[in-house]
Order: structure tokens, then C-alpha cells, then sequence
């Protein structure tokens, strides 16, 4: 029996990429499948050094196609697999995600969002929202959490690992470049000291025996041959993803009761939105927060109980309006005073540049 | 009498940081100083947004412009020009060299490398879960073809505390003595100024540093 890397809680500095892979650790993944792409490259670096000393594997594939389906395998044949991809690679991997969303597989890829279109930049953006949300051909059926600190990613990791194969839908962390980059402690822990129980990985193909005399024939299907059939197969699915959605869905808010504007914002920027709502505050002007953690399924009803106390909204985000996009939907049919946008597309935002919008548009309206 | 020092370690123990605090503390000595971005894999993301601050400063800076240069990320990058002749120049020399143990490879590409008197300083930040423990930081060490000296870089950013540089002091003359290699110094956040003198609690020299890589923007 080989220890566990992780003993007590233990208190360190990272980069956002290695916490991915002390994450999986933690997780009691098995595998990893990837193929090297910028920004996730060091997820990659770091599992294959750890891997080797907790009898854990790694297999580089010869693009992310591959790694996609690979992982699928892997999880089929019972193991905890993982892959991590950005920009282009996530276009690649959506082949293998729609195959796991009908296949109903516990898919665990963790995205460092890069600049797009195409090959773009290598560091930086939070431009595949939309991509991870709903990059699929189908319905979506897909959990993505969108982290902002290096604690998050660890804790969303565990937990993303937990999610898939409770639910069986496969299973997003998304962070991005800086996320991936950026250097912060991290208290690291093992899931048990801390209550969480990991669900255990189960073999779905390959199991002992001879099927249909010894056990029952697993058949999992992504083809039918009617349009009727796959309605009913895709129908009892969809309820299946919203009674998981109720549970798995999150968000964190800060003062939106009684707040004269909400900053809404999402991963990384989150962190410039709630110093930008602090700085505000300080200054008397009632600012609050709204921040989705999951963009899939999204927290709807949380969003539009805030709405219900202030309709006047800033949204930014590093992408053009692709969070947008999901608040909207939310917000659909919702009366809304004000909905202003500050998209910067591959840049980061600062706290500083949404005070100034802010306490500007104030300035106008008085 | 000038220097030439290259800031070689593990990825992200402060090998920047440590490159940057060095050269300026060398500049208005008299001799010119120069600091060279040796990363060949990100070089956007270390030097690049801090150039025009440290040239004000009276650093001449090698190290690419973002417009000058395509980011190639994952399949690397071309050094730049200057970068090739900056052991021939005069004055103190520093390197920050990046992405650890293959960093230190492109030494090969610095006209003069063979016969200069580089000083290979090893950054080493025990708060980094790597480089925990005695045994993992020998380990990793021993997989650089040379290192002249070791800075205890140990810290755990805003978050640090006494404890850690303390500890980190502790592993790393522990590592020193086994590899038979001096600690340089110790390299602490300024703010902590008050609570150390000249020296650490095992004799090596301590370094303040003021922090310049948290505006690099990640």
C-alpha cells in the first residue's frame, strides 16, 4: 500500500496548475490522459512527477481527441481519470464531452481557459464559456465550476471528482490562464480529515465474468436508430439533469439586498469585483456582488431573488458577453433598471477600472 | 570586481524576484548593471511587464517586448539577440533563468558561458510542496549539472510568517551541507526587516527583497 501524498493539513505556495494536480491526488484519481497545450502544460508537469511515487498513471496521447476518449476508456474500465486541455484542445475534446454527456460517463477535464479564436494567445481570457457550457452537439448536460482562488481549484477538484461520479454527467473545472500561472498558499488536506467522503470509481465495461451468463450485458449507446427512440432516451436524461441540478448548482453573493448596483462576475474576475464592491462600500456607495460558481447548471433562481432587491447591474467579464449571455437567460422575463457591461476579451480586470465606471456613472445620473 | 550570477530553480521559487532584488541592489556602484530574461518558454509573463519600471530604475534590461515577438508558448521561443552576448558585457550581469532544470540548459547558448565565471545560484522556497523536505529539494538539486550557491527563498507569499523563513533556514543549510554547496543567502520580504539583522540564525547572509513580481499581473 503506497501512503497517501497528502498527511496532514498542510499549508504551501503554489501555482494554480499544481494545485490541479496535488487536487487529484487528494481525489484518489488514477489517471491522467493529456496532451500539452498552454496554459494547462504544468497540471501535466506536476502529475507526472507526483504519479510515479503514488503508483499513479499518466499516458500522453497523440492529440486531445484522443485524450478525450482515452479518458473515457479509462473511466469505463473503473478508473478515476481526469484530462486538462484550453483554447483549441477543448474544441477537440468536444467529440469525447458529448459522447460522456449521452453515454452518461463521469468525465473529470479541467480547462485553463487561453485567448480565442483559434490559436489566439497562450495565457489568458475567459472566453470558453460558452464552449464549455454548451460546446456540445445536445443539451448541455454538463457541470462547470468556475474557480477564482488556488483553494478553490483545490476544494473544486475533490469535489468536481465527486460530482461526476455521483451524477454521471461529465464534469468541469474551469479556471484560466492567471488561475493556471498564478502563485498563492493553499492549504492542502486530505477530503477524509475534512468529512468528505469520495465516491468510489466502479467498472462499467470489462467487468468479471461472462455477460449475459454470469452478469448482466452492459450496452451504453450515443447511436439510435429512430428519432422516437432517441427522444425517449434523451428526454429522461434531461430530468435526470435537473433534479441533479437543484443539488450541484452554486453561487456566492455579497450585500445584494439593498445594494444600489451588483457587480456579476465570474472566475478570476470575481476577485476584481469583490474589491471593487469593497472600495465602493467603504466610499458609502451600497455596491453587491453576484458571482455563478456554477455556469452550469446556473444559479437561477439565486440570480433573480437578487434582481428581485436590485435591478441596476455591471457585468464584466474577459470575454465579449459570453457570461452575459447566461445572465440574461436567467434574468429572462425579469424587469431590469440598468444592465451595463465592461467586456474585455483576453485582458484581465482590475478593481480599480470598475470603481471608476461606477463612481462615472453615478456621476451622470446626478 | 563585477558580477555574473544566474538565478536557477524550481518553477515559481522566486528565481524572478530574487534576479530583480539583486540587480538593483547593485546599480549606483559604479559599474553598469544588466539584467537578462533567459526564459525560453514564457518570457511575456516574467520581466516583460516590469521592463520599463526596472529600466527607470538604471537596469539595462534584455528582455523581449511584446510587440517585438510572436508568444509561442508551449513550443518555446527565440532568444533574444542580445541576450546571446550579455556574458560579454561589461558591468554586473544577472540571469533570470526560467523553467527550472531545462532553463539551465540554454546556458549553451550564451557566447563566453565556457570561459566566464557564472556564479549558478539555486532559488530554493521549502513552502513550495516540491521542495518540502530535505530529501526532495537533494533530489532536485542533484538533477542541475552545477550550482555554485543556495538561496533560502522560503515563503508562502502574503501569508508568510516567521515560522516558515525560519524552517526554510533550517532545510536549506540542511541541503547545504549534504550537497557540500554554500547558502548565498537567505532572501526575505522586506516588511520582515525588523525581525532579522545581517544574518539568519545559522549565519548566512539575508537579502531583503521588495516585491515586484505581484505586478506582473497574475
Amino acid at each position: 500500500m503506497i501512503e497517501s501524498p497528502i498527511k496532514d493539513e498542510q499549508k504551501v505556495f503554489v501555482t494554480g496548475n499544481e494545485v490541479i494536480a496535488w487536487a487529484a491526488l487528494a481525489a484518489e484519481a488514477d489517471i491522467m490522459y493529456g496532451y500539452p497545450i498552454t496554459p494547462q502544460n504544468e497540471i501535466m508537469h506536476y502529475w507526472t512527477r507526483l504519479a510515479p511515487k503514488y503508483g499513479k498513471k499518466f499516458l500522453q496521447t497523440e492529440d486531445e481527441l484522443s485524450a478525450g476518449f482515452t479518458t473515457l476508456g479509462g473511466i469505463l474500465a473503473g478508473r478515476k481519470a481526469f484530462s486538462a486541455t484550453a483554447g483549441p484542445g477543448t474544441i477537440l475534446f468536444q467529440e469525447s464531452i458529448s459522447m460522456a454527456e449521452m453515454m452518461r460517463i463521469p468525465m473529470v477535464v479541467v480547462v485553463q481557459q487561453r485567448g480565442g479564436p483559434s490559436t489566439a494567445t497562450v495565457i489568458y481570457s475567459q472566453q470558453e464559456v460558452n464552449m464549455v457550457t454548451f460546446g456540445g452537439n445536445g443539451e448541455g448536460w454538463r457541470v462547470v465550476y468556475s474557480t477564482s482562488t488556488h483553494q478553490e481549484l483545490y476544494d473544486y477538484t475533490i469535489k468536481a471528482f465527486n460530482t461526476a461520479w455521483k451524477y454521471r454527467f461529465p464534469t468541469f473545472i474551469l479556471g484560466d490562464g492567471y488561475q493556471a500561472k498564478m502563485r498563492e498558499s493553499l492549504v492542502m488536506y486530505k477530503p477524509s480529515a475534512r468529512g468528505i467522503e469520495l465516491v468510489k470509481p466502479y467498472t462499467v465495461l470489462g467487468g468479471p465474468g461472462v455477460p449475459g451468463r454470469d452478469r448482466l450485458a452492459v450496452h451504453l449507446r450515443n447511436t439510435f436508430s429512430v428519432e422516437e427512440e432517441l427522444y425517449e432516451a434523451v428526454m429522461p436524461a434531461q430530468e435526470e439533469y435537473e433534479q441533479m441540478a437543484v443539488e450541484v448548482v452554486e453561487h456566492d453573493s455579497q450585500h445584494t439586498e439593498g445594494a444600489e448596483i451588483i457587480i456579476i462576475a465570474h472566475g478570476v474576475v470575481s476577485r476584481a469585483a469583490i474589491a471593487a464592491m469593497n472600495r465602493l462600500r467603504n466610499k458609502g456607495i451600497k455596491a453587491g456582488y453576484f458571482r455563478p460558481i456554477t455556469l452550469r447548471p446556473f444559479p437561477e433562481q439565486e440570480l433573480r431573488k437578487a434582481a428581485g432587491h436590485c435591478s441596476n447591474f455591471l457585468l464584466v467579464e474577459s470575454a465579449l458577453g459570453q457570461l452575459a449571455r447566461l445572465v440574461k437567460e436567467a434574468l429572462f422575463n425579469v424587469p431590469v433598471e440598468r444592465f451595463d457591461t465592461i467586456y474585455k476579451p483576453g485582458v484581465g480586470i482590475t478593481a480599480e477600472e470598475l470603481v471608476e465606471a461606477i463612481e462615472k456613472n453615478r456621476k451622470v445620473e446626478h | 570586481m563585477c558580477l555574473q550570477e544566474a538565478y536557477v530553480g524550481e518553477y515559481a521559487s522566486g528565481k524572478s524576484e530574487n534576479a530583480i532584488n539583486r540587480a538593483l541592489s547593485l546599480v549606483g556602484g559604479g559599474q553598469p548593471v544588466t539584467l537578462v530574461d533567459l526564459d525560453l518558454v514564457e518570457p511575456f509573463y516574467t520581466l516583460r511587464p516590469l521592463r520599463d519600471e526596472l529600466s527607470a530604475k538604471g537596469l539595462d534590461v534584455i528582455a523581449w517586448q511584446t510587440r517585438e515577438t510572436l508568444g509561442l508558448g508551449e513550443a518555446g521561443s527565440i532568444l533574444l539577440p542580445q541576450a546571446r552576448w550579455a556574458l560579454k558585457r561589461e558591468g554586473h550581469v544577472i540571469l533570470d533563468v526560467g523553467y527550472g532544470v531545462h532553463g539551465t540548459r540554454s546556458f549553451n547558448l550564451l557566447e563566453g558561458y565556457g570561459e566566464s565565471g557564472l556564479q549558478v545560484l539555486a532559488v530554493v522556497n521549502a513552502a513550495r510542496p516540491m521542495t518540502a523536505s530535505v530529501p526532495d529539494i537533494v533530489d532536485y538539486l542533484r538533477s542541475f549539472e552545477h550550482i555554485d550557491g543556495l538561496i533560502n527563498n522560503s515563503h508562502l507569499g502574503d501569508d508568510t510568517d516567521l515560522d516558515i523563513i525560519h524552517r526554510g533556514v533550517e532545510i536549506v543549510s540542511e541541503v547545504s551541507r549534504i550537497l557540500g554547496v554554500p547558502v548565498a543567502a537567505t532572501s526575505v520580504d522586506e516588511r520582515f526587516r525588523d525581525s532579522f539583522g545581517d544574518c539568519d540564525q545559522r549565519g548566512n547572509p539575508v537579502r531583503f527583497l521588495h516585491r515586484y513580481m505581484p505586478h506582473a499581473f497574475w
